[in-house]
């Protein structure tokens, strides 16, 4: 379910018939030039059509149009600079289009490091097929071979100063057609713009306070609308004084069906102080308590689960000795700065919606089924919202506004969760336990791995084709329930990912107890499963390591067959200066009343995308336990770098946020909710805590461009724990590592 | 009514003077750059400049900010005439999503005011340490700011 399975499901597609597209397709005059990409066929197939990817206006406007959206993660600009390249047009002139149901392909969820490898390669073939066209209209009507003409920022010039604009040349021929998937990409050697760090488009707008984001729409007699939530997940609406409800000050319009229940304000303040009030005077009937009074932990490990071996490899002995160990993660959230918003309109029985959805189509379908209509009657408009770093509450209240509005057909209504709300009511990244068992030969090397994870769901987005997963649609009175719950398969997994190990081990086993009942609803949060299990996997590396008595460097060269995780391995030993050395437990170096240790974390995302080796040095206090991240040191490489300072920062800041996941944040809650619900609940990292961050790329431009997004958080929590265990020589198990947990090892 | 100077402009507003002000900035005068963040005083998405000093608009009511001047990230500067630490969060490229990044500014600012000379990176670091930023673009807002204060400087 969720973008997870529509994107494999592509890849899948795209690897079937890219074989057959290559054969067919590339044209051996242009043995420099670049074939498309493996996957595009199956994203161009899906959304064939050129002009929903380009188009030339009659006017000279040269509009791009990509189904991905910006979160952030600067994808426009670097699909701006595809597109520029491709069309040899500068790219300050390209008008973007992005995310809208009604203008832009269907390309599910922006998710999963993904835009760039599959949406920026399909965009990039549908602008190369453009611009071949077009110059060959201008090779015709000049009677000349294409390759004596140029393209110089949108004009075709040929020999003697003849030259002819995009939109001439568009005049005469028809881009409203099927792309044609084997036209050729510009070769990397040739490319001016991919490959430069050029700079984010949305960045200016941002320091400037020009209305960029959703929560800065004001339409004309826009009305505020919020929810009253129950008291906690289960609780079901008994009564309410909807008289009273309604003379709360500033109030238009309360809408109660089943169990939803919001307002409609002329004042966004009022609108939530009247949502507050209504919920605590409403009466609500309480459901059963969380986790049946369990912890988390021993409910994943005890509780109803689907057991599934999901990978495994033959060979591989018992070997001479075995180790064993057990870790676990609690729930850990989006916590976005800005909270979920959403604006919708009814107009004729017809619906628009704004949203800082990933996905607007999955989206529409959803919002098609909560709200019984057709999704034809439906158009869903993105626009940008605060950063989400996964599946949290962009999606849900979309819906809220959409069952409001219609209270009053014609008037927008702005609906802007609070922080409370977020933290409380949008899903969370789930808690997961990974245990790891391992076979190692007398002189240490590996002959067995098995990683079993316990957990609950990682994607539970809008796109299932049955029920809804909105979370207003549960508590109408004729609710519309989940669809059903999948787990993603490997290669690239959701609660497996990143479990099957990059290590050359034969007798691997991969096995997922995957829950599908969630008394903490479960979505995806940046990585999925990946982070947990990769550092999961690398603590355990580490362990075996100490173990066999040798360096953990030496010890995964030792089983690396994938030069490409060699070489940025190498490369982060090297900018980080590490002193080879074997881990020896129970022993730190001592500085002052703090141990000093160095770890590193190794990392392919998603077993298919960027290789990235963290190395992190940590001051554990003894007295205290705290720990303290001195300094962290990047190597990444990702194929071919479209952006090198956008990837830098997407790298870099995915350390910052994986420090703060893996020292810091975990969710706590009563027998109703969350009760994380604010940032004192909740810490996450501040300027006092980031530590200095040196990074590297290693750029391939021979190589296709793989995700890079989310690359750096398995690798950057790996490196802190092994740091961890490099400093104390103890073994801490649980994620976030609190001064209380690492103090308990120490003295333990 | 409620008379109130934002970015040297002076507006009537109807509203409650206990509303807090970052509702007012945002819905009635139509001010995109003090973002609704966390609303607890946690966050400082929402900073402005009250007289000069950074305040978080969400804790201060309308009625406070009467006969006291109001600077929003708008009135910093303008693409043709960029405050330093404007251009230097271009120049930088210091934000991904961009939510926190007023109140970075506008925090930024008042430090820039009150340590024209010297200004460190232990500096920096201290006084937006009550500023979030999920993204986890702190070195690069670091480096914004030292770059406006040599800019500043020069």
């Amino acid at each position: 379910m969720g973008v997870d399975t529509l994107s494999r499901r592509g890849l899948l597609a795209g690897l079937a018939a890219g074989a057959a597209g290559l054969a067919i397709g590339f044209r051996l005059d242009g043995a420099d030039a670049q074939p498309a990409g493996p996957a595009a066929p199956a994203m161009l197939r899906a959304n064939p059509q050129l002009d929903s990817w380009v188009r030339i206006t009659p006017d000279g406007r040269i509009v791009v149009l990509t189904g991905r959206v910006e979160l952030g993660q600067g994808i426009l600009t670097a699909m701006r600079q595809i597109a520029a390249e491709e069309l040899d047009v500068a790219p300050e002139r390209l008008a973007l289009i992005s995310g809208d149901t009604a203008e832009t392909a269907n390309e599910g969820v922006t998710a999963g490091s993904q835009s760039v490898r599959f949406g920026g390669e399909a965009l990039a073939v549908a602008c190369a097929d453009a611009r071949a066209t077009l110059v060959g209209v201008a090779a015709q009507a000049w009677g000349v071979d294409r390759a004596a003409i140029s393209v110089r920022d949108g004009v075709i010039q040929g020999a003697g100063g003849r030259s002819m604009t995009y939109a001439e040349a568009a005049s005469r021929v028809s881009l409203v057609r099927p792309v044609d998937t084997s036209a050729r990409r510009k070769p990397p050697a040739a490319a001016t713009l991919v490959g430069t760090s050029y700079p984010r488009t949305d960045i200016p707008a941002k320091v400037f306070g020009q209305q960029v984001f959703i929560h800065d729409l004001r339409p004309e007699g826009m009305l505020f609308g919020a929810v009253a939530r129950p008291p906690g997940y289960a609780a079901r609406l008994v009564s309410l004084d909807m008289v009273w409800a309604k003379s709360l000050p500033g109030v238009i319009e309360v809408v109660r069906d089943g169990s939803f229940l919001g307002v409609i304000a002329r004042r966004e303040e009022q609108a939530n102080e009247a949502a507050r009030m209504i919920a605590a005077s409403a009466e609500w009937r309480e459901g059963a308590p969380l986790f049946g009074g369990k912890s988390v932990f021993e409910y994943l490990r005890t509780a109803p689960s689907e057991t599934r071996t999901i990978h495994s490899t033959e060979g591989g002995g018992p070997g001479a000795r075995r180790h064993t160990a057990e870790y676990r993660r609690g729930f850990q959230a989006h916590a976005s700065i800005g909270a979920s918003c959403a604006l919708a309109r009814w107009e004729d029985g017809r619906l628009t919606v704004w949203s800082h959805s990933q996905g607007p189509f999955p989206l529409r379908g959803d919002l098609a089924r909560g709200l019984r209509m057709q999704q034809a009657a439906i158009r869903v408009i993105h626009v940008q919202g605060s950063g989400c770093y996964g599946h949290n509450g962009a999606d849900d209240v979309a819906l809220d506004a959409a069952l409001l509005a219609r209270a009053v057909p014609g008037r927008t209504v702005r609906v802007h969760w609070t922080h409370e709300e977020e933290m409380t009511w949008a899903p969370w990244g789930s808690a997961m336990v990974v245990r790891l068992e391992a076979g190692m030969a007398g002189d240490g090397a590996l002959t067995s791995w098995a990683h079993d994870v316990w957990s609950f769901p990682h994607s539970t987005r809008p796109a299932s084709t049955d029920g809804c997963n909105l979370r207003a649609a549960w508590y109408l009175e004729n609710p519309v329930p989940m669809g059903r719950i999948t787990d993603g398969a490997l290669p690239n997994g959701a609660a497996a990912r990143n479990a099957v190990p990059i290590y050359a081990v034969p007798g691997q086993k991969v096995t997922t107890h995957f829950h599908t009942d969630m008394p903490v609803r479960t979505s995806a949060l940046r990585t999925l499963g990946g982070y947990f299990n990769a550092v999961a996997a690398e603590m355990f590396m580490d362990e075996c390591a100490a173990i066999a008595g040798v360096d953990p460097v030496a010890y995964r060269l030792r089983h690396l067959r994938d030069p490409r995780l060699v070489a940025v391995l190498r490369r982060a030993v090297e900018v980080s200066g590490w002193q080879p050395r074997p881990v020896t437990p129970g022993r730190g170096r001592a500085q002052g009343t703090e141990l000093i240790g160095t770890g590193v974390g190794l990392s392919k995302y998603k077993n298919s995308d960027a290789h990235v080796a963290v190395v992190a040095r940590v001051a554990v206090d003894v007295g205290t336990g705290a720990v303290r991240v001195q300094r962290l040191w990047a190597a990444t490489e990702a194929g071919r770098a479209i952006n090198p300072d956008g990837i830098a920062n997407q790298i870099e800041g995915g350390m910052v946020q994986a420090t703060s996941w893996t020292l810091m944040e975990e969710g706590r809650w009563d027998h109703r909710r969350i009760t994380s619900e604010d940032y004192h609940a909740y810490p996450i990292i501040d300027f006092g805590h980031v530590p200095p961050i040196e990074s590297v790329l290693i750029d391939r431009p021979d190589l296709p461009s793989i995700g890079v997004g989310e690359g750096s958080q398995a690798p950057t929590g790996a490196a802190i724990a092994n740091a961890i265990l490099d400093a104390t020589g103890r073994h801490v198990p649980e994620i976030p590592f609190t001064p209380e947990r690492v103090l308990a090892a120490l003295r333990g | 009514m409620l008379r109130i100077s934002v970015n040297g402009r002076s507006s009537e507003v109807d509203v409650d003077p206990a509303t807090p002000l970052v509702y007012v900035l945002r819905n009635d005068l139509a001010l995109n750059g003090p973002k609704l963040g966390c609303a607890r005083s946690q966050c400082g998405a929402c900073t402005v400049l009250v007289d000069g000093r950074a305040v978080r608009s969400c804790q201060m009511r309308a009625g406070e900010a009467e006969g006291r001047e109001v600077t929003t990230l708008e009135g910093l500067g303008t693409p043709a005439r960029p405050h330093p630490l404007q251009a230097a969060f271009i120049a930088e490229q210091a934000a991904q999503c961009g939510y926190c990044t007023n109140g970075m500014i506008m925090q930024a600012a008042q430090l820039l005011q009150d340590k024209r000379e010297g200004l460190t990176e232990a500096d920096v670091r201290e006084a937006l340490d009550h500023n979030l930023c999920r993204c986890g673009t702190q070195p690069r807002v670091v480096r914004a700011v030292l770059r406006a204060a040599r800019q500043q400087g020069a």
